[in-house]
Order: C-alpha cells, then sequence, then structure tokens
C-alpha cells in the first residue's frame, strides 16, 4: 500500500468515526426533542398525569435533554450505547441482531442489482440509441427508476401471494431445521421479494450509469486508437471501455448503499423483513431514544462502509483517486 | 344477606357453536397477524394494544367478559356471592386450576396480581381501571380458594372490573417485585418458557419482527361439553405484519386464517370475491363499538386567539354537525358500509345505546343562519366566511397517520366545509406527537376516537366527566367549564354508583341525550364492523370489540381434510 493510499484512507476511517458519532448524536437528540415521549407510550393516552410522571421518573425522561445525553456520551465511550425501552434489553446486541439481517438483504440486493444492471448497461451503453433492445432496457429502467420502494414491495408482495412462487412475507419458516446450512436454504426461500424490492430500482439506476459512462469511454481517444488496431469489440468493450467507466460507476455505490438503507425501511415493514428499517420506526414510534441513537449509528457504520468501498475501488480503479482527494 | 349468583351453563364446558355442526377436531395450527410487535408481555406495565391481546391468550382472569352477550361469566372464580348492599364479593377458585408449569393457581396469586397492580413503583396504566372513584378495592383470602373483594362504594358495573386484571403467578414474579424489578419483568427478551399463565395457550417462540408462536396450555383448566380438554388447536401461529394491504393479500393467499382486527370498507369487495371461490367467509357483526368524531379543543388557548370566540363556540359546532350530510359521509368514507349517527354510543352497543337520544337533522340553511348568527358571513365575496374583523373562517383539523377512515373522513369534511365557506387545513401528526399537543389543548380541532373499547360506560367514565382525563375536549377540568357537563358529571356519578340496570340505563339516556344536544364531539357515521376467516376455521363466534376471533381462541378449531 502507498503512502498517500495509506493516508487517504486513514482520513477516510477518521471520517466515517465522525460520522457514525454525529448520526448516533443527532438520531437520539431528534428523538428526544420530538413531541411526545415513551412514558406516554407506556401510560396509554388517557392516563393521569401522576402516572406519566413516575413513568418519566422511571426512564430518565424527567432529567434535562442535555443531562442525558451526557449520560449517553460517556457511556457510549466505552460502548455501552443504553437499554432500550421497548426491549429492556441493551441497545448494541438488538441492533446487532436486525443490522445483520439488514445486511443480508442489502448485500443480496446490492449484488443482484450489480448483476442485472452492470450487464444490461454495458449493452445500451455501447450499442445504437435507436435499437429496439436498447430501447426496451431504457424504457424499463426508466419506468423501475419512478417506482416507489412501496409500490415495488406491494407489486412483488402481490405477486407472491397470488402464485406462491416465494413466501409474501417474513425471513425463516417455522421448524426450520437446526444448523447453517438449513437456515441458508431457509431464508434464501423468503430473500426474492424484498430483494427484489430493493434491487430493480438500483439495477435501474446502474444501468443507466452504466449506459452513460460506456457511451463516453467508447468516445475516448485512447479506446478509438485501440479500435484503429483491430481488437476485437468484445475484447475492447470488457477489457478497456468498462475499465475506463468503473470510476464513475463505482463512485455512486457509496450513495447505493445509502439508498439501499433509507429504501430498506419500507421494504423491511411491507415484506416483514426483521431488519433495521423496521426496529428503527419501531423505536421512533414509541420514542425508544436510545434504540432510536443505535440503529442511526448502525445506519451511519452501513453509509460509512459503503462510502469507503466505494472510495477504495474507485481509488483501486483509478489510481490518482487518492491524489485528488489530497488535493481537494 | 346475600345474593348467589347462579350461573346457567359453566364455561368450563363450551360447546360448538351453532353454525358450525361439525363435531370439533383437535389439532392442527392457526394462522393470524398482529401489525405491531408487543412492547412487553407484561400487561401490568404497559396498556400497549398487542399487550392486551398477548394476555388474552396466555393468561386468564377472575371473571370474563362474555365478547358477544356483553355479560360476565365466572372464569378462573366458578361463583361468587355478592352482599345485599352491592360492597362486598366472595369468590370462589376453581379447583384443580394450575398454572401452565403446573403450578397451582390459589388466592395468593391473586392477592399477589393485586399487590402488584396497586403498588405506585409498578406505575401500572391499568391500576386506574381497577379502581372505584380513584380508591382501591379491598382484597383479602381468606383460605387458597376464597377472595373476598369489597368495593369502596357500591359500582354499578359490578364484577365487570375483574374483567381488567390477569391473574399472575406469584412464584414466577414474586422475586422481581420485591427487588423492585417488576416492570422489568417478562418483557420481549424474556425467554418464552418463562412466561406462566393461566390461560389457553403458552408462548411457545417469538421472533422479534416475523412472528410469535403459541402452542396449547396442556394444563389448561376448560374443557368441551364431551370433557375433552381445550383449546383443540395445536398451535397459533401470529405473523407481524405492518402493512394492512400486505395482510389482506396474504388472507386472500391462504396464508392467514384472520387478521389481527376488522377489515376496511374498501377491502369488502376483494374480499367478496375471494368468499365467492370458497377460501374465505365474511361475517358482518353490526355497527361497531367505537365511533370517530370530529372535536375542537375547548380548553383556554394558551396565547389569545381571535377565532376562539367562534371556533368553541356550540353554535358553531351544531352548524357543522346540521350541514354535513351524514348518508354521503357513511358512502364516501366508508364506502356505505356505515350507518349515520348523531350519538357518542354507538348502535352497536345494544345494551347502553339509546335512539331516542340520537336525533339530528341535515338543514344547510339552518347551518348558514347559525353561523351567520355568530358574525361570520362571507363579506368579499370569495365564497369563504370571515368574521367581523374580516379574518378568515378558517382551522386547522390534525389526524394521526395509518388509519383509513381518518384520512377519508376528515378529506370529506374538508371538502363539505368548503361549501360552507369554513376552509379546514387537514394536518398529519405522527401519533406520540398529536398525543403530547392534544394534552396541551395544542390544537383546533381534531377527527379521531376518543373512547377506550369497553361497553359499559362506567368503565370508560374518564370520557364523560368533566375532571376526567379521557374528557377529549377539555380534559381534566378543575369544575365543569359548562352547566351541561356540570349535568353530565351528576348523572354519571350517580349512574356509578346505581346497582339496578334499568335505573343506570334511564340515567345514561339522559347523558346521551345531553351530549347529543350540545354535541362536544360531532359524530357523523358508524362503520359497520366486518371479520374475515378463513373458511376451514370452525367454531368462531366473532365480536366487534378487541381480538374480534381470538378472543375464544380456546373453542376454535381447524376443519381438517379427511
Amino acid at each position: 500500500m502507498s503512502a498517500p493510499f495509506a493516508r487517504y484512507l486513514a482520513r477516510r476511517l477518521l471520517f466515517a468515526v465522525v460520522l457514525v458519532f454525529v448520526a448516533a448524536s443527532a438520531s437520539l437528540l431528534l428523538a428526544r426533542l420530538a413531541p411526545g415521549d415513551y412514558a406516554r407510550d407506556a401510560a396509554g393516552v388517557t392516563a393521569d398525569p401522576e402516572l406519566v410522571a413516575r413513568l418519566r421518573a422511571r426512564y430518565g425522561l424527567d432529567q434535562p435533554v442535555l443531562t442525558q445525553y451526557g449520560r449517553w456520551l460517556a457511556r457510549a465511550a466505552t460502548l455501552d450505547f443504553g437499554t432500550s425501552y421497548l426491549y429492556g434489553t441493551p441497545v448494541a446486541s438488538i441492533v446487532v441482531r436486525h443490522a445483520a439481517n439488514t445486511a443480508i438483504l442489502a448485500a443480496s440486493a446490492l449484488v443482484l442489482a450489480t448483476a442485472l444492471g452492470i450487464p444490461l448497461g454495458v449493452f445500451t451503453g455501447t450499442r445504437r440509441r435507436d435499437t429496439v433492445a436498447g430501447t426496451v432496457v431504457r424504457g424499463g429502467s426508466v419506468l423501475l427508476l419512478s417506482t416507489p420502494p412501496l409500490l415495488m414491495s406491494l407489486v412483488l408482495v402481490f405477486i407472491a401471494a397470488r402464485t406462491h412462487v416465494a413466501p409474501a412475507g417474513g425471513m425463516s419458516s417455522l421448524d426450520v431445521k437446526a444448523g447453517i446450512v438449513p437456515w441458508i436454504a431457509d431464508v434464501l426461500t423468503y430473500l426474492p421479494v424484498p430483494a427484489l424490492a430493493l434491487a430493480l430500482p438500483l439495477a435501474a439506476m446502474l444501468e443507466r450509469v452504466q449506459s452513460q459512462a460506456m457511451r463516453e469511454a467508447m468516445g475516448e481517444p485512447c479506446i478509438r486508437a485501440t479500435m484503429a488496431k483491430g481488437v476485437p469489440r468484445q475484447r475492447l468493450i470488457w477489457r478497456d471501455a468498462f475499465r475506463l467507466s468503473g470510476r464513475s460507476v463505482a463512485s455512486i455505490y457509496g450513495l447505493i448503499v445509502g439508498t439501499l438503507f433509507s429504501g430498506s425501511f419500507i421494504v423491511e415493514n411491507v415484506t416483514s423483513w426483521p431488519g433495521l428499517g423496521r426496529l428503527m420506526f419501531q423505536a421512533l414510534s414509541a420514542r425508544d431514544v436510545y434504540l432510536v441513537g443505535g440503529v442511526g449509528a448502525a445506519g451511519a457504520v452501513f453509509l460509512a462502509a459503503g462510502s469507503l468501498l466505494s472510495d477504495v475501488a474507485a481509488a483501486a480503479i483509478d489510481p490518482r483517486v487518492p491524489a485528488e482527494g489530497q488535493r481537494a | 344477606m346475600s345474593t348467589a349468583i347462579a350461573c346457567e351453563r359453566d364455561p368450563r364446558a363450551s360447546p360448538p357453536a351453532a353454525n358450525d355442526a361439525l363435531a370439533p377436531q383437535r389439532g392442527g395450527t392457526l394462522t393470524s397477524s398482529i401489525r405491531a410487535e408487543p412492547r412487553t408481555f407484561n400487561r401490568y406495565v404497559h396498556p400497549h394494544a398487542i399487550t392486551e391481546w398477548f394476555t388474552k391468550l396466555v393468561h386468564a382472569k377472575l371473571v370474563r367478559v362474555n365478547r358477544t352477550s356483553d355479560e360476565i361469566e365466572p372464569w378462573l372464580a366458578e361463583k361468587w356471592t355478592s352482599s345485599a348492599d352491592g360492597l362486598e364479593h366472595t369468590l370462589t377458585l376453581r379447583d384443580g386450576v394450575t398454572f401452565s408449569d403446573g403450578t397451582p393457581l390459589t388466592s395468593a396469586d391473586v392477592l399477589f396480581s393485586f399487590q402488584a397492580v396497586y403498588d405506585p413503583k409498578t406505575a401500572s396504566p391499568i391500576a386506574s381501571a381497577l379502581q372505584i372513584n380513584r380508591e382501591p378495592l379491598r382484597v383479602s383470602a381468606p383460605d387458597a380458594r376464597t377472595i373476598v373483594v369489597r368495593f369502596p362504594r357500591p359500582f354499578g358495573p359490578g364484577l365487570r372490573i375483574l374483567d381488567n386484571l390477569p391473574i399472575y403467578p406469584r412464584h414466577k414474579l414474586e422475586a422481581t417485585y420485591r427487588a423492585g424489578t417488576f416492570a422489568d419483568a417478562w418483557g420481549t427478551a424474556t425467554a418464552p418458557g418463562d412466561i406462566i399463565g393461566a390461560g389457553p395457550l403458552v408462548l411457545a417462540e417469538y421472533r422479534s419482527g416475523e412472528r410469535l408462536v403459541f402452542a396449547r396450555n396442556p394444563r389448561y383448566w376448560r374443557r368441551d361439553d364431551r370433557g375433552a380438554p381445550l383449546p383443540y388447536l395445536d398451535r397459533l401461529v401470529v405473523h407481524i405484519v405492518p402493512d394492512q394491504d400486505v395482510e389482506l393479500l396474504r388472507m386472500q393467499s391462504g396464508e392467514l386464517d384472520t387478521p389481527y382486527s376488522e377489515i376496511r370498507a374498501a377491502d369488502h369487495l376483494p374480499l367478496k370475491r375471494a368468499a365467492e371461490t370458497g377460501l374465505i367467509r365474511i361475517e358482518d357483526l353490526g355497527p361497531a363499538i367505537d365511533v370517530m368524531g370530529l372535536w375542537f379543543s375547548l380548553k383556554p388557548k394558551p396565547k389569545p386567539d381571535p377565532r376562539t370566540a367562534w371556533m368553541q363556540h356550540e353554535d358553531f359546532r351544531h352548524a357543522i354537525s346540521l350541514f354535513v350530510d351524514r348518508q354521503a359521509f357513511a358512502d364516501t368514507v366508508y364506502l356505505g358500509a356505515a350507518i349515520p349517527t348523531y350519538s357518542p354510543v354507538s348502535p352497536g352497543n345494544r345494551k347502553w345505546y339509546s335512539a331516542a337520544a340520537n336525533a339530528g337533522e341535515h338543514n344547510p340553511q339552518k347551518a348558514r343562519a347559525l353561523l351567520q348568527r355568530l358574525g361570520l358571513s362571507d363579506r368579499n365575496g370569495d365564497g369563504l366566511l370571515e368574521d367581523a374583523e374580516n379574518r378568515p373562517v378558517r382551522f386547522t383539523l390534525k389526524i394521526v397517520p395509518g388509519n383509513t377512515p381518518v384520512e377519508r373522513g376528515a378529506s370529506f369534511l374538508r371538502t363539505e366545509l368548503a361549501k360552507l365557506g369554513v376552509a379546514v387545513d387537514v394536518v398529519v401528526v405522527e401519533t406520540l406527537a398529536f398525543i403530547d399537543q392534544f394534552f396541551k389543548g395544542d390544537y383546533d380541532a381534531t377527527y379521531w376516537v376518543a373512547q377506550q373499547t369497553d361497553t359499559d360506560p362506567v368503565i370508560n367514565i374518564d370520557y364523560w366527566l368533566s375532571s376526567g382525563h379521557g374528557h377529549p375536549w377539555n380534559l381534566a377540568q378543575q369544575s365543569p367549564a359548562t352547566e351541561w357537563e356540570g349535568r353530565i358529571d351528576e348523572l354519571m356519578r350517580t349512574q356509578a354508583v346505581t346497582i339496578d340496570f334499568a335505573e343506570r340505563k334511564r340515567l345514561f339516556d339522559d347523558v346521551q341525550r345531553i351530549f347529543v344536544q350540545h354535541e362536544p364531539v360531532v359524530f357523523f357515521a358508524v362503520p359497520r364492523y366486518v371479520v374475515v376467516l378463513n373458511s376451514r376455521v370452525a367454531n368462531a363466534t366473532p365480536a366487534p370489540l378487541a381480538s374480534p376471533v381470538l378472543w375464544n381462541v380456546d373453542t376454535l378449531f381447524i376443519r381438517q381434510a379427511r
């Protein structure tokens, strides 16, 4: 690893740590400052104010916001993110469990989106615009990009429920046999609906970006020169132009991780996938401030990891990236 | 002198309902759904609807309100006697009842349950539902099977109050109670095997975000007419399906046997088509119990608001009531599956509903005249009303999200009131945020349901009393803000201590009459309560209250393929 690249990586890691801290703090503080609190949720709509006050004292909600935040910060420094009001257990253990489920879903969706979007992007980016196949792919992409995740999820659940080709919701079967292999096999049967719901719009986005990047790459002088030397077209596309287009595509993977996370919020709710999106919704609805902070931190970890990977990939494809980053 | 309560039929033995001539079949798995995660499995510390639903499946009470007859019936207590003054009740526990772990259920468990609920450290949201005029019941246990409950004053609903208390096992929870950690007991992270109850089912598995699996409680005390142990089901699997549209799809595909609650009016038609295939059956239970209404905050505004003069005026509410065509409301909001109403008590509440009090008219001319009398008229010819200072007649209607009838109702009112010249801004506010604003009186108006689900008005007395925390339009008044609220207070207080049902009914008819006369809440339509079941579910007796089908889960069975 070269020294500039190591410095670049260190900077990105530092940025990731700051992002996680800021996201967790902002989530917690916003949930705490929002009207309504967990004491009201636990007491009921028509509860006596005395009962609500007792519950506020029990959950520390009678303390000033900054006092509560300060205590949380002190504990967070030792990686104790507090105890969830809803679950009565440490936030970290709940978040890790749900984050793993979201990671399974997001990774599957990302692989699926890449497998669909990139080859289709190469295909449309290297063909004339007026071909039937190219028009169909472009039209499909525009349609998928303009379909909200909620609608996409509902359509897929509808198809699954009607055809029984895949379970319409959940993540595991009843009475699944013990062991990692049966578990993986079981989860794989539940993945198609949520993974496709997340992956299809992303695949469309990747197709569009890859298509544009390929079109630009094909116009580069170096590619034209290689073409003039009589290099076979397929080799030119997949070895030279594809590599050249890689930087702009790799750079949007960081954004895609963010999109995956926000998309999972809705998809997990519709398809009953027990991930971070659903957990965040539940935590926010009940004003479980520590859990909101924990999920916010986990979301930021996803974002930071995605952006880091995307930067590293861009740097690996184009060695000028760390130097550019340094100048910036 | 005491009165013995004789039961016509022991609910320990439960024959199949008349609509299912098929002999009960043992075994099988029933699937259902809930829309939210349980907050906790401890009903004593949380009022969440899912926790209450869970409690009905896993725990048992001394007496139970039969959801179809609306009468109390012996449950863990097999019989009781009551003193002539209605203050003292002596209950006898069934012989041989045990918790699901085999430990006998005795009067010590009942005493422990009362103690835990009443303890201020528990901060139980059900403690107030077990009080009469804010005083607790006094409970003693002369022996292992006898419980004496003394009311601080006569109480109209009588032992119905005990339907609020699931009996918890002392041997399982006393240690946490003594340690001061009772509020943390039976959280959702608790191992299912540690949750012990005397109800028909036991929790076998909880996968957060996915499902709850219940198994038959092998030590459940009820038997059917033939002496076979209940419940019939081997298992109940409850999927967590937050989205009601997805719940409907899964119902239509046969993945669910019955959803969590009633179905929406918009879902009637697609489900009717599925019913024609024989997969499901739809049961119309008549008018729902809870009715949604429009009300204005009548609390004094924290900051001076010139609109108060008309917005909090009774005539303004009457004008709205007179102007809105209730039949059109029912047809638009509930697609015809509703009946027009003026009353806070639904005709679905057969025991307490007063048809005579439910009177009103649709009279737009009179509505306009009332507004004119308030000094509201269209002064600049723009089609909207202005007050004497030329300020527009405009208010904000805050609603909570995720409830289709609320959203459609608010939208209908905005459109209709615009025709009257009143501008309505509908604002959707997240539920807890709205509750916060509601308690501060920080809203103009809302369209919501404010009553708790119980048919007996005294169980919901906080709704009617001006001092009540559930008196939605003007909470917790020091003294009645209006003369008519004072009259309702008096009638309800008398009603609460009256034992004779006919007299209670007469008093409550008066309450309904005064309410409709002054319309602190304007009601428009009461929806029909329609439930759906997979055709393989037998022996169901649905009721238009929470847990409409699973309330009698112990007698449900699955028609198995032969």
